[in-house]
């Protein structure tokens, strides 16, 4: 702790102090995550999950529609998702990645009536393999976006279903 | 925990090549609302939206999903590090506000 992240503690501590909070409503403050400098965690995305197309989604998702590199970084593990899967109510999916400190993963189905399927947030301590089942309508690309160290990477699977499991 | 069917969530957690594998199963229709029942009539939406992990208190992950998630939605991820005992810990709510929770602790 540097001097001058010390005496910052002891003033917002006197401050604490001085507005007689008990260090039994601190301690109930602490624990409740209230005053962890914690990653804010966003409600459920209404308009992104309501969204028709994938640019849609994403844009309403990350709020602004930003480059996304098409390369090695992310990839889908073979046969995850198949190719070709008889029945689309449950198909799995993996997602693969080298990147560090991931902060972010999203899965989309191009041709679904609701394309966004997820959006995952990531401490640190998260690694990938990321492997989920998941729904797809019709013929249709599944993409994988990852979020690293602010930027965006995508990659892409052509799935054919037999059977669409959107109902 | 209102409509909770807990009991039937699934939760595994093992290390293997120093990191741990976490593994999660919960028991959810994940109704889209577009399917008709034997009745010819739409069977109501119903579907988890927030899935939230932690590890020993701490949180490592947390998922927004849509309808697209398949039924009894399964996924799993790992974590760097982690020791025997560590407790992992899920929570998720649906958008009938019913939750459930599943705990397991590392072997």
């Amino acid at each position: 702790m540097t001097a001058e992240m010390e005496q910052k503690f002891n003033q917002n501590r006197r401050l604490l102090l001085k507005a007689g909070v008990s260090s039994v409503t601190l301690a109930l403050a602490v624990s409740s995550g209230l005053l962890l400098p914690r990653k804010v965690i966003a409600h459920w995305p209404k308009e992104a999950f309501s969204a028709q197309t994938v640019e849609m989604a994403l844009s309403a998702l990350l709020g602004k529609t930003e480059p996304i590199y098409t390369g090695k970084e992310v990839q889908f593990k073979t046969a995850l998702p198949p190719s070709y899967a008889v029945n689309g109510a449950s198909v799995p999916v993996e997602i693969q990645s080298d990147l560090e400190q991931i902060e972010r993963v999203i899965i989309l189905v191009e041709k679904n009536p609701v394309p966004l399927i997820m959006s995952a947030e990531l401490m640190e301590d998260v690694v990938m393999p990321f492997k989920t089942m998941i729904k797809i309508a019709e013929d249709s690309n599944v993409i994988a976006i990852v979020c690293a160290d602010g930027k965006l990477y995508s990659t892409t699977r052509f799935v054919e279903v037999d059977i669409g499991g959107c109902g | 925990m209102g409509t909770s069917v807990s009991s039937k969530d699934r939760i595994r957690a093992k290390l293997k090549e120093g990191r741990t594998v976490v593994r999660v199963l919960l028991a959810h229709p994940m109704h889209t609302g577009r399917v008709k029942d034997a009745l010819e009539e739409l069977i109501p939406i119903e579907f988890i939206q927030d899935i939230r992990c932690w590890r020993n208190e701490i949180e490592v992950l947390s998922m927004k999903c849509g309808t697209g998630i398949a039924r009894n939605p399964y996924f799993s991820f790992q974590l760097a590090a982690g020791v025997s005992g560590d407790a992992i810990r899920i929570t998720w709510v649906d958008n009938k506000g019913a939750k459930g929770a599943a705990e397991t602790v590392v072997k």
